[in-house]
Parts: structure tokens; sequence; C-alpha cells
């Protein structure tokens, strides 16, 4: 264990570091910068570009601080006190440099290149080299996203070592040996990793560099703005790069207790969206067609049918904590009522209480660092590289330093290789979590789980995910394993501030902070800040609020940073609302499929133009602040529900973003937990069905709005819509792999090519959410599950262009 | 000095028989490890200890120190690995020692595994030593069909496997770090130490590494004795050592001395002399990689200490011997040119240097030197010693700093003439 303190002297300045200390991290205490390479701080020593030499009284060879731990009454000489050490890292740059283009002015890298920096503060000032250099054909794309200049290259092996040990998708390695070492890929493939990005940020000069960058800027032409990535839960910390308004790169920033120093590729490359063309900055109405208009003619429009009507609220997961806030409030106390949902169809029962009521007290929440010390990690309907991708690296770590992980899902993760799984039909995880529950001890799975859960006491954690919350039981089932062993519990939510939205009572039956609507002392603890909440019972949930606006009995629905067309399981229900609901009221940055059915439009701010809070899975609040104004006279989300609040003559109590802050404040205060149960009625046996049950969750790179013209991206790792199924239910029907087949449903049908593969359970179909080729929820009818039929077709491609993507955008139905 | 001695690791050369089991345990063979099998793992190793046999594959470690690291309580196997990828330069008698007597290693080998505990050991040869593999199958099969190696070793209940494994053809992979990545299937690259291969080696488990030649040693120190192996050699060097002498000599071949023979008897009394009785100008004591030595250093004998004390190594008692002749700059030319295409890329000094140390040379050699190439050759000497991540670079170094310090004017005649002054023919050329 780290921990017990290690003195010793560097350039004669005492430091006091935890013993296992590399002498590097231990100068960097004291200020001091030894000039490094291949050294990272979340990568292995490798010592392989020696440059960060010291001297180390008493021993006879210069040391290589990146490899060589402190140790007591050390005395160590940098470059600034030792002559040796510093004529070995000049010659050390002279190496380098030997074979390196020096090619800077037209290098991605130039001006931010750590080679070229540290040649400047450490080198040798001009070369003594004039024989050829080394060659290699270049730029070489690794993928769509990352190319390779081998010219470039110093060896220094921080892309591969981040491969082999951070992400575990090792595609790249070095080939052959000697000066003709290089940074390669197998034959054949490309670097279809997530998490590719990374390497390109680590680089130390501009061997790999981003095609979506490569040539767009200068450094010095940037404007950066630090911020929270909005694709989903994981909260990483970046940077965003401005050039002349226009996002042009965005990258990882360090923060040991969140994403380390990584994050994955949608959250680096994905980020047009904010400059999509489709971008409305200005409000509209529909007169004639849909008008600009000002917030002062259409908020008063707007306030008489609110007054008059009946209105429900359906907002994606993306918006900020304020923005939440402020609609929960606008909701209860001007509007009256608890129609409203930020959830697509997934319930999280007891659990989904649990995490908001945890938004208000960190230290009841699970965290990265929980995760990374953890001894055993049960997941169960979690997907975690394909939803939150920064969980997974951290889960991964765990696995590194010897943790014990265990997967419960209906399809193979990407941790397939340092976890064990348990494939387990939709719908059947009740049963499998019953058995954890009940500690079996008959040498299965179950009971290994069981085991090393409670072996591990409080340290041990269950993460719930969305996939759970399909089942009535199973996420408070999960919740029980948990309650009854002492683990530590999560439900883990996908999208960036879903979280947050839940902590604010964006939610038709709890308030904020956990708070349930229907148990009157924790009602008066909301309206002691609120004032009374005139809604006199739970309200009505997303797919409840579409049947109601289809049946004419919503006069006036707000879709705020949603598209139920696309994200509601049931897209012909969505679609028959939106056709039906008298008065359409879109809060988001641009309309794109809502186009037709919308009554009114109000220009929200796209998140790196707003100032606020987003709530990772964690439930950790992170600040961001807008990296540029916001266009037109787009505004922040909050603002515009307070401009309605007194458009209806009423007030939300706050102008400012601090009086804001101060109000939630009184109310996102630590308070007692509901009551977690801790006995369970047995879930009983599964009733195996001959059918198949169809299962879909969204993968990481798709279709979705936030990832509008990321084309590199999605060339890199898009993957058109397929079906996936057991080998022995295929063989049961006579399908091969490859072969084109017909998913019916009782919501609609659809043609994917079929792959066979073991990887999803038996008696199970998987279909991605929303790739190209197919949006499956016009498969679905609520939920995320269905039962299925699937045939063989003579012709995938005939069959593909019935898909009924281009259906949704023909407007309402006659 | 006269070489009078009675031969031990080359006694049986004369019989092709050993070759085959039932020839090697009529000479006694596979007594050592039923002895062995006789006593507890730490008098194996005390044994060996107090023989003072040190380590010949180049360093010269205490072998039976080594063995005594292994801890023995970290509840994984324990592993012994013969580093058989012999591959410096001018360095071939483990070569011949298998093919002449392969029972003999793996007689030693049963005996290390015994001593550390080691089930399984491996043997990793050198890629090109496709015979010697298939001479080490042969004999491993009758090892096993009779019983020495196996699950039962001869009737004790002791198991020791032995699995052979040849590598692809990297000189790195002798270093042993690197020679375990390739074992396991990884890039034969070094690791960094600590952790150290006793404690985590192969298969992160504690593991020990020995030379052919060392192991060969081990059977007769068992039947004979630790204070018998001393009767040879030096007090610090005890034993013999297999040289091989190459180059301009009138008998290159593999011979074995005690340690401590001087120079002058291997190449007068055992290599016949210089080729056409010509001048000894330089000598390597022990493979290319250590340093050069010239005529001076003749009398100089041949253990680790007085040729540590003379500026060199021990090595693996490769002897490469240069007349007058010989060009220097181009002998050095050639062995650092060997480094460079040998250096694994992992580590900067070596992979960058080595290679801008061959266009140095190169162009030295083809007379398109500059005086500005002499101050950098020396500084390409100072900044690979002691440099890099392994010792490779510090062979490469080796050459180049002894080179310039034996024969500094040759170096500068080069430059000063615009080719190499040995070639008479370009001299003429240049002069006229």
């Amino acid at each position: 264990m780290p921990g017990e303190p290690v003195t010793l002297t560097i350039d004669d300045k005492e430091v006091t570091v935890p013993k296992g200390t590399l002498i590097i991290r231990a100068a960097e205490q004291v200020g001091i910068e030894v000039p490094r390479f291949c050294d990272h701080p979340y990568l292995a020593p490798a010592g392989a570009c020696r440059q960060c030499y010291v001297q180390v009284e008493g021993q006879a060879k210069l040391q290589t601080s990146c490899t060589v731990p402190v140790a007591p009454g050390m005395v160590v000489r940098t470059q600034n006190t030792s002559e040796a050490a510093r004529q070995a890292q000049v010659a050390n740059l002279e190496f380098l440099l030997l074979n390196h283009p020096l090619d800077c002015p037209i290098c991605d890298r130039g001006g931010e290149c750590p080679l070229q920096d540290q040649a400047l503060a450490f080198g040798p000032g001009e070369s003594r080299f004039i024989d050829a250099k080394r060659v290699f054909p270049k730029p070489v794309p690794l993928s769509p996203l990352v190319g390779l200049d081998r010219e470039r290259c110093i060896l220094c092996a921080r892309c591969t070592r981040f491969c082999d040990e951070i992400s575990g998708d090792r595609f790249l390695e070095l080939f052959a040996r000697s000066a003709g070492e290089r940074v390669s890929i197998a034959a054949g493939e490309d670097f279809r990793s997530p998490f590719s990005g990374n390497t390109i940020q680590i680089c130390p000069v501009g061997a790999l560099t981003a095609t979506p960058y490569r040539f767009v800027a200068r450094p010095f032409d940037l404007t950066s703005g630090d911020s929270v990535c909005q694709h989903c839960s994981a909260g990483c910390n970046v940077r965003v790069d401005v050039r002349r308004g226009e996002v042009v790169r965005v990258l990882a920033r360090e923060n040991p207790d969140v994403n380390d120093a990584w994050i994955c590729d949608k959250g680096r490359f994905a980020y047009r969206h904010a400059d999509a063309p489709g971008r409305i900055t200005t409000p509209l109405i529909r007169d004639r067609g849909l008008e600009p208009a000002s917030f002062g003619e259409v908020l008063p429009w707007l306030a008489e049918r609110c007054r008059t009507g009946r209105v429900a609220f359906l907002t994606g997961g993306r918006l900020m904590d304020e923005d939440y806030y402020a609609l929960s409030k606008l909701a209860r106390t001007v509007i009256r009522t608890n129609d409203l949902d930020h959830r697509r169809a997934f319930h999280g029962g007891l659990a989904e209480v649990v995490a908001a009521a945890a938004v208000t007290d960190r230290e009841r929440s699970v965290t990265y660092a929980d995760i990374e010390h953890a001894p055993v990690i049960l997941l169960a309907g979690l997907d975690a590289e394909q939803e939150v991708p920064i969980l997974h690296l951290r889960i991964r770590k765990a696995a590194a330093h010897g943790a014990k992980v265990f997967v419960v899902h209906p399809r193979r993760t990407r941790l397939y290789d340092v976890a064990e799984h348990l494939p387990t039909r939709p719908g059947h995880e009740v049963f499998v979590l019953d058995r954890i529950r009940e500690g079996v001890d008959d040498g299965s799975f179950e009971a290994r789980a069981a085991a090393a859960l409670r072996s591990a006491g409080a340290q041990g954690i269950v993460l719930a995910g969305e996939r759970l919350a399909e089942h009535p039981l199973a996420a408070d089932l999960a919740l029980a394993i948990a309650s009854k062993i002492g683990s530590r519990f999560c439900y883990v939510t996908r999208r960036a501030n879903d979280r947050g939205a839940l902590g604010a009572g964006v939610h038709p039956s709890l308030l904020p902070g956990g708070r349930r609507f229907g148990v009157a002392g924790e009602r008066a603890e909301v309206e002691a800040v609120w004032g009374p909440i005139m809604a006199s019972e739970d309200g009505r949930d997303a797919q409840q609020i579409l049947q109601a606006c289809a049946d004419r009995s919503v006069d006036v629905l707000f879709v705020i940073g949603a598209d139920p067309l696309r994200d509601h399981p049931d897209a012909v229900l969505a679609r028959r609302a939106l056709a039906n609901v008298a008065t359409l009221v879109v809060q988001s940055v641009e309309l794109g499929g809502l186009e037709p059915f919308a009554s009114v439009f109000l220009p929200a701010a796209p998140a790196v133009e707003k100032d606020g809070h987003l709530t990772d899975w964690e439930g950790r609040w992170q600040r961001i602040r807008p990296v540029r104004d916001a266009l037109g006279i787009s505004r922040p989300d909050w603002e515009i529900f307070a401009g309605l609040a007194a458009a209806m003559g009423s007030d939300l109590g706050f102008e400012t973003l601090e009086e804001l802050h101060e109000e939630m404040a009184s109310l996102f205060v630590p308070r007692v937990m509901p009551e977690r149960p801790n006995v369970w009625a047995g879930a009983g046996a599964p009733q195996w069905l001959d059918d198949l049950t169809l299962f879909t969750y969204p993968l990481l790179v798709d279709e979705g709005t936030l990832s509008d013209r990321a084309d590199e991206l999605k060339a890199a790792l898009e993957e058109p819509a397929f079906a996936e199924m057991h080998p022995v239910d295929a063989e049961k029907r006579g399908l091969v792999d490859g072969v084109g087949v017909r998913l019916t449903t009782a919501a609609g049908d659809a043609t994917v090519p079929l792959r066979v593969t073991d990887h999803v359970a038996a008696g199970s179909v998987f279909v991605p959410f929303n790739q190209p080729g197919l949006a499956a929820n016009t498969l679905l009818s609520g939920r995320s599950t269905a039962s299925v039929t699937v045939e063989a077709v003579a012709d995938v491609e005939s069959a593909a262009s019935a898909v009924p993507d281009a259906a949704l955008a023909t407007g309402p139905p006659a | 000095m006269s070489l009078r001695f009675e031969p031990r690791l080359t006694r049986d050369w004369g019989d092709p028989s050993v070759i085959g089991l039932e020839g090697y345990v009529a000479k006694g063979g596979y007594q050592g490890l039923s002895k062995a099998l006789a006593m507890t793992d730490a008098d194996i190793v005390e044994v060996v200890k107090s023989s003072g046999l040190r380590g010949r594959g180049g360093a010269g470690f205490p072998a039976g120190m080594k063995w005594g690291f292994v801890p023995r309580d970290t509840g994984k196997p324990t592993y012994v690995v013969v580093n058989f990828d012999e591959s410096e330069p001018g360095t071939c008698n483990n070569r011949e020692l298998v093919e002449r007597d392969p029972h003999r290693l793996l007689e030693g080998m049963a005996i290390a595994a015994l001593a550390i505990g080691c089930e399984t050991a491996y043997l990793y040869v050198r890629g090109e030593y496709l015979w010697q593999s298939i001479v080490l199958e042969r004999a491993i099969a009758e090892a096993y069909a009779t019983g020495h190696l196996g699950p039962d070793v001869q009737g004790s209940g002791k198991r020791v496997d032995a699995v052979l494994h040849r590598g692809a053809g990297a000189y790195i992979c002798g270093e042993e770090t690197a020679l375990l990545n390739s074992l396991e299937g990884l890039r034969g690259q070094p690791r960094l130490r600590p952790p150290f291969p006793a404690v985590e080696g192969l298969f992160a488990s504690p593991t020990v590494i020995n030379n052919v030649e060392t192991l060969m040693n081990v059977p007769d120190i068992l039947v004979r004795g630790a204070e018998w192996f001393r009767e040879l050699g030096t007090e610090k060097s005890p034993g013999t050592k297999m040289v091989t002498v190459s180059g301009k000599v009138e008998r290159p071949g593999n011979f074995e001395v005690p340690l401590g023979t001087p120079f002058r008897s291997v190449l007068e009394e055992l290599a016949g002399g210089v080729l056409d009785g010509r001048t000894l100008k330089a000598w390597t004591p022990g493979g290319s990689s250590t340093p050069m030595l010239t005529a001076e250093h003749v009398d100089v004998g041949l253990d680790y200490e007085s040729l540590a004390e003379a500026g060199s190594m021990l090595g693996t008692a490769a002897i490469m011997v240069m007349d007058d002749t010989d060009c220097v700059v181009d002998c050095a030319t050639r062995m650092v040119r060997f480094y460079a295409h040998e250096s694994c890329g992992k580590c900067t000094p070596c992979r960058e240097g080595s290679w801008w140390a061959t266009r140095v040379l190169e162009r030295l050699e083809e007379g398109q030197g500059l005086a500005a190439d002499l101050p950098i050759m020396h500084d390409l000497g100072t900044n690979l010693l002691f440099r890099a991540f392994c010792a490779l670079a510090d062979g490469t170094a080796s050459v180049i700093n002894s080179s310039l310090q034996h024969f500094p004017d040759e170096y500068e005649a080069h430059v000063r003439l615009g080719g190499c002054p040995l070639k008479v023919e370009h001299l003429e050329e240049v002069l006229a």
C-alpha cells in the first residue's frame, strides 16, 4: 500500500512522498520538470525514451527517473544541478531528432508539441546529422479517424501501451526492430476502438493525428474552454477548442476523480452538432408556415394556451441541472401538473428513487474511486463500453488491480476478457439476480458472484443499468442484493444528465432530491421552498403522456431537447401523439424530424453556450462554463422556463443563475434515504418460452442527433443495422450467418442482415436501437423488448428500402 | 604455461556414442541427477555455491547464488529456463557442446530444476539452431523414455518436464528478460527490472535462467564435488571455460581451457598462432561486444578478473583475432552494423545511436568521412555506454570506444586519406 512517507532530496530540495513514488513524480512535487516522452502518469513505466536521466548519488550509471522509485535519503540531481544528467539529456534529444522530419510548420502538433517544446528547452540547438533520414510513406490511415506519420514517431510506445494497458483494444503494436521499428496495425485491420483518439492526445509528437482536425487550426488560433462532455453520463472533463466561433476539437482534460486522462471517441469527435446547418437561433411560430418571431410574441401566445389547456412535458436527458430544476418547478407551481418525464420507457422502481435521492448526498453514491478500488463488481443490465465508456475503462482498471467482475447481460460486453459473463435472456435477469440475492451455493455463476460480493462486504459494488429497468422487479432486485449483502449500489443511467433530471424531479412522481410526491412529509419539504404544489396525484410517464396526446386528452405538449420519433420505444404512438396534440412546443437547438408537427419552436442554447451543471452517473455535480456566446437569441432552457412563467403572470423566484443555485441548494441537502428493501419474495423459476425476445439498446456511435456530421467517427465506428441471434435459435429456424431476415413484432417489421453468434443469450434477438437502416423503435410498443418472429428473406437490399425511417419524415398521417 | 589438464566438458567429444543416452549412461551420465535426487534442494544449491561456478553466458554471476535467490513460498510454480540463444558474434561453443553431448545439458537442467523445485524446464534455442534442436528433441525423447525426465524422474516421484522452444532469430532474445518475453509469445524486448526474474520471471513466476555451458558443469560438480571443481581455474573463477577462436588464426575452433589461461597459450598452443605467421593486431576476448584488446594484452589471463583489469570482459569467451592487414575501422563498422541491425528498437540511444554510428562508420570506410565525424564517434561512444535500457548498446559502445582508444591514428588516416589506408590499391589512387 502506498502511504508510508519517504523523504529524499532532489536538486538539494527536500521532498516527502509516499513510498513507491517514481523520482520523476517526486520532482514534480517540488516544481522540478525532468524532460520525458514515454513516461505518462496513467501508464506503467517503460523506460523506453531514455530522456529523463538523473543522477542518483551512489549509483555509477545515470538513472531514468520515470522507472526508479524513491528511497529514503536518496540524493537526486536533475539536469538543473548535474552536468552529467544535462549532457545525457542533450545527447538523447540529439538521437531523437536524427530521424525526425522537423516538419513542424505543417504539423498539426506544431506549437503544442512536447518534442518541440523540450527540444527547445533541453535540446542541443542544432543538428550534427548530415546523412539521409529514414523515410516512410505517410500518413497511413489507421482508421477513418486516426492517421499515422511514422517519420515523426519517436517510438515512445505510449499509444501501444494505451491499447494494451488501458482500453484492452490491442490494435496498435510495434513492428520490426532496430531503426526500422515502427508503430503499425495488422494488415487489413482498422483501429476500431472507441478509445482510439486518446492515442492521438498522448502522442508526444505529431505522429498520430486526428483526421477531422488535420490542417484545421494552429494552437494559437484557438480559444479554449473547459467543459464536461454531454454524450453520456460519464461526466468526462473536456477542453473544447473553438476557432472563429466554430468548435474544431475536443480534448480530454485530466481529472483523476472522474475520467483520469481519457475520453471516448464519441466525446472527442462528435462535436459538430452545435454548428449543425439545422441550428435555429430564433423562436418560430406556425402561421402559414413556421415563421421567425420574437420571444415577446411567442411566450404570451404560449402562456395563453398553457393557462387554458392541459399541458405535459417530455425532455431528453442532456439539459443542465438548472434547466431541469426550473422545469420541475414550472410544471408543479405554475402549470400545476405532474405530467412530466425525462425517461423513455425505463422505470427503475425504488432503485430510481434511491438514485434520485443520492444526488443530494455524495457520500451515498458510488464513485469512480470506489470502482477503481472495489474487489468485486457486479454489473446487471449494463453494457458499460457502449453506454458509459469511461466507466468501462475504470472497471477494466479495477480488474487490472485484481477485481472480480461479473456481468449479467443479454449480450456479451467488451468486458469479456476481464469479467465473467452470464448471457441472460431479457426478462430473465430477475431469476439470476434472485439466485444471487438468495446466495445459492451450487457452483454456478450466481454462487460465485454471491460469494465474491459477500467476501467484499461494503467494498463490493452492484451496478444496475437501464436494461434492468425494463422489468418491474429487476432493478429493485439488484438493489435488494446490495442491501442484503451490504454492497454499494448504483443505478447507472445512460444519458449525460439523466441523473440530474431524476434528481430535480423531472419525473411524474418524484420531486427534487428524490422526494416522493405521494409521501406527504417529503412533499411538504419541497412545498416549504416552492409554496403549494397544486397537482393532486402522481403524473403520467412518457408512454402515458404520448398516449394522452394521441387521444387528444393533452392540449399542449412540450418536447424539450428530445425527439420522441427517434427516442421513444413506440414510434407509431409517438407519431400519432405529435400529430394529434393541438399545440406542440419544440424547445431545442434544431427541429429535425419534428418540423412537420411543431406549432412553436423555442431556440435553446447548446451546452457549449451554457453555464450550469451536469450530474454524472455517480451523482457528481460538475460545472460547465460557456465556451462561446449564445448564437442569435437562443437562450439557456431555464431562462425560457422563467420567461414562460413570467408570461403566465407568475414567477419562478429566480432571475439569475445565482438565485437559482441558492434555492436549489436549500433542497439539495443530505436527507434520510428511503428504506431499502432487504427481504424479497422469491422471483420463482423462469418460464422458458418458445418465442424469441427482441431487445435493443443504442450503441455508442449511432444516428443520434449529437453525432450529426461526425462523419469520420461514423465511418470509423458506426455499423449498419443488424440482428444477432444465438446459434441454437438460428439452427432451429434454418438460418445462417449473413442471410437477410425479416423481424416481425406486434408493432411492425424490418429486414436486416443476421449475425449468428453466441454473444447473445439463447432465446433473444438483438438489434441496435438506432443504426443506419433501422430505427428499432418501429418494432416496439412502449418497452425496449418485444416478442419477435424471424424468417429468412431472399434479398436484404430490396427489403431494407422499406425501413420506416423515411416514413417518419413524411409528416402527420392524413 | 603449458596446457595440460584433464578435460571436463569436452572429455567425451572423441566418443560419438555419448550423443545417445546409452553411451552417455555408459560413461557415467545421469549419476549427478541420481545424486541430486538423494539430496535436499538446499544441499544442491549449497554444493553449487561452494563450487564457485559462475555463469558462462557473459555476466559471470555465481550460479548457486542465483538459485538461492528463488523464493519458494509464493504459491506460484518455479521455472528453469536454459538460455541456448547463443548469438554473440564469434561464439559457437554452446552449439558444439550440445551437438556432441546433449544429455549432459539435460542432466544439468534437471538438477537445477530439483534445486529450485521446478517441474517444467524450458530450453530456449536460437532460431537458426535447427539441427541442435533436433539433437535436443531426440535426447529429450530418450530421457523421457528412460525416466530421466518426466513425471517420475528416476523413480523418485518427482516431476521434471522439458519444453523446447525455438526462437525466431533475434540477438536480443539472448538477454534474459527479452528471452522470457519471447518465450511467453510477446515481442522480444527486454523487461524493466525489478522485478528480477528470480522473483517474477516466466509467467510472472520465480525463474532461474542459466546458460548451456553453466548447466553442463553441474552434473560433474554433484558427482565429484565442489573441491574437485575448484582444482582448475583461479580462486575467483574456478573451473574450465569453453573458448571459441576465430579470425586470423591457423586453427580456429572451440577449445576448453582452465579459467585464467593466458590468451597467448590459447593463440599459440591451441589455435596454431596468427594465420600465415603474420602479426597480431587486435582481438576480442569475449565476442564482439567486449572491448577489443591489442597485442600488448597477449599475456592477459582469460578469466573474469584479469580481463576486467585489462579493460575488457570475458563475455562468451569468443576470441576474434585480427592481424596487421585488417582495418580496425572496417571491423568496427561490421560489428556496429550488427548491433544496429539487432537493436530491438525499444530505447532511443540503442536504436538511433547505433544506426547513426553505422552511417558514420560506413562513410569513413568508404572515404566519405569528415573531420567532424571523429568527435561524433567519440560522443556516440560516450552517449551509448550505460545509457540504454539493456546491455546491448553497451556492446555497441565497447566496439566504438575500444577501437577509438587503441587505434585513433587509423580513424584519422581514414579521414586524412579519404579512404581506408589498408586498401593499398585505393591508397595509391588517393595519393595520385
